[in-house]
């Protein structure tokens, strides 16, 4: 296997930095109140994703895997967060969550490129390759439903505490049982390839021999708990609306915990 | 030159009782319009009838006060005191009328600014104008063109977001919680005037079927007949319930008669499906706690005029905005109105030069099919021709410009320097003495 790649950071990633920026700024605009905005801030996401998925191409060509390590599948995840915004878009309204997905999705491009690359394990086989990507794309499905979830707790507080006159009631973005339904959809999809994920990870890293007790070990395990309990319990009992919102933050809190945990484990070596 | 003008009197300059006065039927109205073409200097003339406004528009013949003999033709016409309605009545005209008619159709100028009922009106009133033959050129032009703004105010602006009635508002807090009403039930508790308009709006806008229940189960039965409903039996309440998507209540209950224990238990048979209450009932039907179960959104009347304020100050912000395009698309119309005086004189200016070019280019062409001729033969009689077709096209002006008085003279000249940029040399004689432009010795000399 190889070592430690250090590649210098391409000009698309600069130009997806500057579109992500730019699309945050208009996105902002936009929520409060210059609708006029709004087809500037689509297409600086749309060049945002664009020049970002170049970024990847340019990367894969010098020869590094988006899922080589959990640095580059930062990057990756981002990609996806915000290819999903796009296609979520396309149906529906979500000036705020664009507000949120945004900056997520240019905090994990800027932590992928610009951390420093620090250890990297000489011993990714095809099953660890395999593990990383699965478990990038489950987490992305994850945080896209944590997005739409975010929206629904936002205009369920506006609309409970009867706040007319707040920038996401007025903006007239997706209808609350929309978001509900859909971070829903978004769960049922990423739950299978998250639990795929896991379990081609549990295997990897017995044929390692690492010990299996380690806390993002756990906290993997707690994510899936969490996404199983919401699944479950929406069959079951029928949770749904605020509960489910909150479940799959939590469940993507914890997701997130884990790529953080990686990533200082691979920084600091 | 004619001039468009307005007269008229709206709710903001006339209470009912004034604009009743001057109300015209549907079925007056052609009648109405010819008989102001035939009695007065006016070339076109539309006229708009509404609930809140009466308006005469028009193009006056020539400089008299066209609008003045509106006022006084128009309270004639109604047999009205023009006493009672001069205070009322108000006139424009010229760049004025123009940006109004602008504003009245972006529903600027309405009662509730952005509603889309005034542009309709508006459509309708032409339509008329149009059948009674009295719109014209100018009169169609302003019309069509205030269409063309009001469309451009209603896609620029927020000016026609957000309801701004309580049933409107009902229906847009559905679409916050459901999106698509298209599949929704809805229950109306009680038999009030309110609910069964809620309802209605309710499902015009998709709700696919409506219950009614009451105490009373005549008066279920007969709001269910009026809103094409089904009634049920008030027994059935908590049932009805657990199978609503939106509930509208409006009893005269002292107490309220939908309480938080009843919606838990409702909200747990929905499996905690999202449904919205709407409480239009003095005293409050539902109670206030209801709110705190999920998934249950409670809105009491003061939350839906809440909404209508807050819709209606979004829409006074977006008037701002929308009030600087109908500015904008004035001008530009004025610009137009302008120019129109001038066309017919700049199409014959352009039809005389293009007979004359286009004769004298024929004969040239005659000529030179009868002779072979070399290169240098060949561009002199084309500089011939072009001379010809100058001297034919200055032949006129010049003889005018020399037969002129002197003043008379000197003001043509003048103007003449002006169209076309001349610098007017200090030794006229001597200029036309080498350049004998408009004399037709030339014109002869080359023809032979």
């Amino acid at each position: 296997m190889t070592g430690p790649v250090s590649v210098a950071a391409s000009p698309a990633f600069w130009v997806a930095v500057v579109a992500y920026c730019t699309a945050s700024v208009l996105l902002l605009a936009v929520l409060a109140g210059k609708a006029s905005a709004r087809p500037a801030a689509v297409a600086f996401v749309v060049i945002a994703m664009i020049a970002h998925g170049t970024d990847i191409g340019w990367r894969g060509v010098e020869g590094v895997h988006p899922a080589g390590s959990v640095r580059e599948a930062l990057g990756f995840l981002a990609f996806i967060i915000t290819g999903g915004y796009l296609l979520a878009s396309t149906r529906y309204r979500l000036t705020l969550g664009g507000v949120v997905v945004m900056p997520v999705s240019l905090v994990l491009l800027l932590l992928a490129r610009l951390t420093p690359v620090g250890g990297q394990r000489e011993d990714l086989s095809a099953l660890g390759r395999i593990h990383i990507s699965l478990a990038t794309l489950g987490v992305g499905i994850f945080a896209l439903a944590s997005a739409l979830s975010a929206i629904y707790l936002v205009e369920d507080r506006a609309l409970k505490r009867k706040k007319f006159d707040t920038a996401a009631f007025k903006d007239r973005g997706a209808p609350l049982e929309a978001l509900d339904r859909l971070a829903h959809r978004l769960v049922w999809v990423g739950f299978p390839i998250f639990t795929v994920a896991l379990v081609l990870g549990a295997i990897w890293t017995a044929r390692l021999g690492e010990d299996l007790a380690r806390i993002e070990y756990l906290l993997a395990a707690v994510t899936w708990l969490v996404f199983a309990t919401l699944l479950v319990a929406r069959q079951i009992y029928g949770w749904r609306g605020r509960r489910a919102a909150n479940l799959t933050l939590e469940g993507f809190a914890a997701a997130l915990a884990v790529l953080v945990i990686y990533l200082v484990r691979r920084i600091v070596g | 030159m004619s001039e468009l003008f307005v007269v008229g009197l709206s709710w903001r300059t006339a209470k009912v009782a004034v604009r009743e006065k001057l109300a015209f039927r549907e079925d007056e109205i052609t009648d109405t319009l010819n008989a102001l073409i035939r009695e007065l200097p006016v070339s076109e003339a539309l006229l708009i009838s509404t609930c809140n406004r009466v308006e005469v528009y028009g193009v006056a013949k020539r400089d008299a006060d066209v609008p003045a003999s509106v006022r006084t033709w128009l309270a004639q016409r109604k047999s009205a005191k023009l006493a009672e309605l001069n205070d009322a009545l108000y006139e424009r005209r010229g760049p004025a009328a123009i940006r109004h008619v602008f504003a009245v159709a972006s529903s600027l100028d309405s009662l509730v600014v952005g509603e889309a009922q005034i542009l309709g009106q508006l459509k309708d009133a032409y339509a008329l104008s149009g059948t009674a033959g009295t719109s014209g050129p100018v009169l169609s032009r302003a019309v069509e063109r205030a269409f063309g703004v009001a469309k451009r105010v209603r896609t620029e602006t927020t000016i026609a977001r957000g309801a701004a009635n309580v049933s409107s508002v009902a229906v847009e807090l559905a679409g916050r919680v459901f999106g698509d009403l298209a599949g929704k039930s809805v229950l109306v508790v009680g038999a009030g005037k309110m609910s069964s308009l809620a309802a209605r709006h309710l499902y015009t806008n998709g709700a696919q079927r409506i219950i009614v229940t009451n105490r009373s189960p005549e008066k279920a039965e007969r709001l269910a007949d009026e809103i094409e409903g089904t009634a049920a039996p008030w027994a059935d309440l908590e049932k009805l319930l657990a199978g609503a998507d939106v509930v509208i209540s409006s009893t005269g209950a002292r107490e309220p008669v939908l309480t938080r224990a009843m919606f838990k238990r409702v909200a747990k048979a929905r499996k905690y499906k999202p449904m919205m209450i709407i409480d239009i009932a003095v005293p409050r039907d539902a109670e206030p706690q209801i709110q705190d179960i999920d998934g249950v959104y409670l809105f009491d009347i003061d939350d839906l005029d809440k909404v209508v304020a807050a819709n209606l100050a979004e829409r006074a912000k977006a008037a701002e905005h929308a009030g600087r395009i109908v500015e904008h698309e004035a001008g530009q119309f004025e610009h137009w109105l302008r120019t129109q005086g001038v066309v017919p004189t700049i199409r014959a200016l352009r039809d005389k030069f293009a007979q004359i070019a286009d004769a004298e280019v024929h004969k040239a062409l005659d000529q030179l099919a009868r002779k072979e001729l070399t290169r240098d033969q060949y561009r002199e009689q084309l500089q011939r021709v072009v001379q010809l077709v100058i001297n034919k096209l200055l032949h006129q002006p010049t003889t005018v410009l020399r037969s002129s008085e002197k003043e008379q003279g000197e003001l043509r000249a003048g103007v003449l320097a002006d169209l076309f940029a001349l610098e007017i040399s200090d030794h006229p004689a001597e200029e036309l003495a080498e350049h004998p432009a408009g004399d037709d010795t030339t014109e002869r000399k080359a023809q032979a």
